[in-house]
């Protein structure tokens, strides 16, 4: 019962996210249709699971389910899963969380091999930017080995979040935030509580079969993490304390004859993350870079989000949501964005990497370049100043003119002042300024001698009449 | 008594055949001293003071200073360079704001006499600068508006070495022939660049059709065949955008537009360009306002002229006689320039009585034509942040025949009226297109914001950030 809304919040979720944006794309279209398209497309997921799950739910199905509460086609799905569950869950849990690491770890190295391709070569400057279409999977989540996403996976998934958080937290928000969006009712949320601490619980128990085989495995973080554990257990206890089912006894044993294991769990998976952060150089210099005693929180913090990022995204890659080179190149982009998000908040303990975080890995445009640019230089250097090159030839003398041109240029003047007293533009007549003119003039005559329009002779006979008026 | 007689006879008819040449010859050589040629002024028909006479080139610097002394405030002289003999070729330039391209105002030239011996585009083209200013000063809301809205650029001469050698011929003996070329013997409308040739062998191997001219300093300023005038004006066309421009020619009565050479090589063949329907639009703007030259009764100039391939008083160049390497044809493959050539007269060098019959016949159409600037779509190419993207191409989806953008992004794409769909580009910029709908006139106003490779990228890492920022927020990271 509880899978039901479990799985129908996180698929909500995930549905709801969507519209807001799809997951980016190199080639993603900016056309808003177009992820509404995704976002539909993406709703038959429940009707996926029908189908995939139908089979199975024939012989294992066992009647618990309470159809009549929901709006949700979640409902019947969830229900028959959950008598799966009991049997197939540790088996995957097991999958979910070994293999995860060495999973994502290939298709990290396959990731790899398109790691250098640029953005750039996604766009054809022959091609107008419109074309650029969506290569995700329509269909949503599936598996790597094609089955689709099972409602109980993504509770799974959750409840390996909160218990790697250690926070209660986490649920209390992901409920109050569906809530608030009417998405789920009170019951439904309550009902939700009770299949996350069963998951939950599994989840301990199961950590405490893993802890024993990892024993062994040393770290230098172990003293990083030592600070922490009080504070993991706490919170922990806490979580135990909000489950409203009589688990809580279990639960707590479990909590404190595992927190070695938890604090073993995290380094664990902290060696793992920072393998993976081998490939996010600006990170992984920041977190090397960050005092640990001091800023323990943040590195924690850090190292949570970016691994969880990471998670996300190669997800998203398994599930062919988007294809491997699109991840790297949003990891790529987040690697460099998260960098400088944590650089500002922790700017007086690390000044001195700031020249690493701002390595600049994205292209510009100028991979673009071709002769055209080198012509457009050219054209522009030709353009030159605003003003055209038609002042710039040498000046020259002419021959002497003779002097009855006087009598038109008089003329000339003469209508010119005429029309600038009429039409003076600054506003009164009575402004209007004669002896500017004259100085535009004389300015003027001066530049057209120098050019050959005029001679001297008759510049000084118009200066001389403009200085007669 | 006979041979006294005759002698005497012989002297007064030897003297009254030479007073009456004198006389005749006398109103054409206006190398006369100024006092002669005020009077002659006086006596030669005058109004509003343009005088319609034969300018010399002491005259014509006059006539420009002239106006330009009348209208400072919306004049400049200037000059591209030298002929070979070292006259300038002077340009006077009409705009509210002289000296200044104003971002947005389309560039016009008209040039002249670029056969020295064909007189009429010289003449007129100095009365239309006179009138211009006139007509401006006097409140002519057409001019005004013109002058406003554009630059006009007037060059009465290109060749004043040739004028002056036509010129100095006495009247009859003014032919076809004298005074044409330079001072070097060059036809300076077959010395340009032969573009057009390039673009035939680009049409059939597949390449561009605009903006041909790549290499300037060696195939112009290193170019030994060029003559100096030639150098000077494509040095001219590349420094400023012209978007229209008419070259005044004399000898027939005909609007004249590209292609001027045709593609086979054969004689006579009309050779279409891209924009054939803009230019027979342009062309029929001058000729419809013309009386002779869109008089359908014309008899041809000369009795054994083919003038089959006139229309409405215009003609496809090559359709008429194919030309290769005119200034016509260059215009249009080398620059953003549409220009056509105006012959306007079947004389060459008419009597100097004529030019005022000329002026009226042509007044209305050269300002028909100035008009012609302000038709199709303009307007300004720019990135995200406002700043103009100069050199970006402008296409129009089936003219085969892309403009660019000058240097403050802005650009004119002459039209017929017509839906059409433009695509702005640029190096490292997404493309975009607009769907316009062209009246006949004015220009429409489409403006392009180009979004460059880099700021696409930017805004899908914002996206991803968004994302990852909501998705943190639910998960409490």
């Amino acid at each position: 019962m509880g899978f039901l809304w479990t799985g129908a919040w996180i698929l909500v979720l995930v549905v709801q996210s969507s519209p807001i944006q799809a997951f980016p794309t190199p080639e993603g279209s900016q056309d808003k249709p177009v992820h509404n398209k995704e976002l539909s497309a993406e709703r038959p997921l429940n009707e996926q699971i029908a189908e995939a799950e139908a089979d199975k739910i024939k012989n294992i199905y066992s009647p618990e389910n309470k159809p009549g509460e929901s709006n949700y086609s979640f409902v019947d799905n969830l229900n028959l899963l959950k008598a799966i569950t009991e049997k197939e869950k540790n088996e995957k849990e097991r999958q979910s969380v070994r293999n995860s690491p060495y999973d994502n770890k290939l298709n990290m190295e396959d990731v790899d091999s398109t790691k250098n391709r640029r953005l750039i070569d996604d766009y054809d400057s022959t091609k107008s930017g419109l074309d650029h279409k969506i290569q995700d999977d329509p269909d949503g989540l599936h598996q790597l080995d094609g089955t689709p996403l099972t409602a109980e996976d993504i509770v799974q998934k959750i409840a390996t979040r909160i218990y790697e958080e250690n926070d209660r937290g986490v649920f209390d928000k992901i409920v109050s935030k569906l809530l608030n969006l009417g998405l789920i009712t009170e019951s439904q949320a309550h009902t939700l509580e009770d299949e996350v601490a069963e998951v939950l619980q599994k989840l301990i128990s199961k950590e405490a079969n893993s802890y024993e085989e990892k024993l062994n495995k040393p770290t230098s973080k172990t003293e990083s993490q030592s600070g922490k554990i009080p504070e993991k257990v706490i919170p922990m206890a806490a979580v135990q304390d909000g489950f409203a089912n009589g688990e809580n006894d279990e639960t707590v044993s479990n909590t404190l004859t595992l927190t070695n294991g938890l604090e073993r769990r995290t380094e664990t998976y902290s060696e793992d993350n920072f393998e993976e952060l081998q490939y996010f150089p600006n990170f992984y210099a920041l977190l090397k870079s960050i005092d640990s005693e001091k800023e323990a929180k943040e590195k924690e913090t850090l190292i949570t989000i970016m691994k969880t990022l990471i998670d996300f995204v190669k997800m998203m890659v398994k599930y062919g949501t988007i294809s491997p080179e699109e991840g790297v190149s949003y990891l790529e982009n987040l690697d460099e964005t998260i960098a400088l998000q944590t650089k500002n908040k922790l700017e007086k303990n690390v000044t001195d990497n700031k020249s690493k975080l701002f390595s600049a890995p994205s292209m510009k445009g100028h991979e673009e370049t071709d002769s055209t640019k080198e012509e457009a230089a050219k054209m522009e250097k030709e353009y030159g100043t605003l003003k055209d090159s038609t002042k710039d030839d040498n000046p020259r003398g002419k021959t002497d003119e003779p002097k009855g041109k006087t009598e038109a240029y008089l003329e000339a003047i003469r209508k010119n002042i005429e029309w600038l007293k009429k039409h003076n533009t600054k506003g009164n007549k009575e402004d209007y300024d004669l002896s500017k003119m004259k100085d535009f003039i004389n300015q003027q005559t001066e530049a057209y001698v120098e050019k050959g329009i005029l001679d001297k002779e008759e510049a000084d006979a118009i200066r001389r009449i403009y200085s007669s008026l | 008594m006979a041979g006294r007689g005759g002698r005497a006879l012989l002297a007064l008819c030897a003297a009254l055949a030479a007073g009456g040449w004198l006389l005749g010859a006398g109103a054409l050589e206006p190398g006369a001293p100024a006092a002669a040629g005020m009077r002659r002024r006086r006596r030669l028909q005058q109004e509003d003071g343009i005088s319609f006479e034969y300018h010399r080139y002491p005259e014509l610097r006059e006539a420009l200073v002239s106006v330009w002394l009348q209208c400072t405030a919306i004049s400049r002289i200037y000059t591209v360079g030298r002929s070979f003999e070292g006259r300038e070729l002077l340009v006077i330039e009409l705009s509210d704001n002289p000296g200044v391209h104003e971002p947005g105002e389309p560039e016009f030239k008209y040039i002249g006499n670029m056969h020295g011996n064909e007189a009429v585009g010289r003449e007129l083209l100095i009365f239309l600068a006179q009138y211009l200013c006139n007509e401006y000063q006097k409140g002519n809301e057409t001019i005004i508006k013109l002058i406003h809205n554009t630059r006009i650029h007037i060059m009465p001469s290109l060749n004043p070495d040739g004028f002056e050698k036509a010129a100095s011929q006495p009247g009859e003996l003014r032919d076809w022939l004298v005074g044409r070329s330079n001072a070097q013997g060059i036809d300076l409308n077959r010395n340009f660049p032969d573009l057009d040739r390039i673009a035939y062998i680009n049409e059939k191997e597949g390449g561009p059709n605009n903006h041909l001219l790549k290499n300037l300093k060696k195939i112009v300023d290193q170019n030994a065949k060029l003559a100096p005038e030639t150098k000077a004006v494509i040095h001219w066309i590349m420094d400023i955008p012209f978007v229209l421009s008419a070259n005044l020619h004399g000898g027939d009565i005909v609007a004249n537009y590209p292609y001027d050479e045709t593609r086979s090589g054969s004689a006579q063949e009309y050779s279409s360009c891209p924009d054939d329907a803009v230019f027979r639009s342009l062309a029929r703007a001058y000729s419809s306002f013309n009386p002779s030259m869109s008089d359908p009764n014309r008899p041809p100039c000369r009795k054994n002229d083919d003038d089959s391939s006139f229309v409405d008083g215009t003609t496809n160049g090559a359709a008429w006689y194919s030309i290769p390497g005119g200034m016509q044809d260059f215009n249009y493959l080398s620059s953003n320039c549409f220009e056509t050539t105006m012959e306007l007269s079947c004389e060459k060098f008419p009597p100097e009585e004529t030019l005022k019959t000329y002026w009226e016949d042509n007044k209305n159409s050269l300002i028909s034509y100035l008009e012609q600037v302000h038709r199709g779509v303009k307007g300004f190419v720019r990135d995200l942040q406002g700043n103009p993207i100069a050199n970006a191409t402008i296409s129009v989806e089936g003219i085969d025949h892309d403009v660019t953008s000058a240097k403050d992004g802005d650009y004119w794409r002459l039209l017929v009226p017509g839906n059409y769909k433009l695509t702005a580009s640029a190096p490292g910029y997404l493309a975009i297109t607009k769907k316009v709908a062209v009246p006949y006139s004015p220009a429409v106003g489409v403006d392009f914001e180009l979004e460059s490779f880099s700021e696409r990228k930017e805004e899908e890492k914002e996206e991803l950030m968004e994302w990852w920022k909501m998705m943190s927020e639910t998960l409490n990271f």
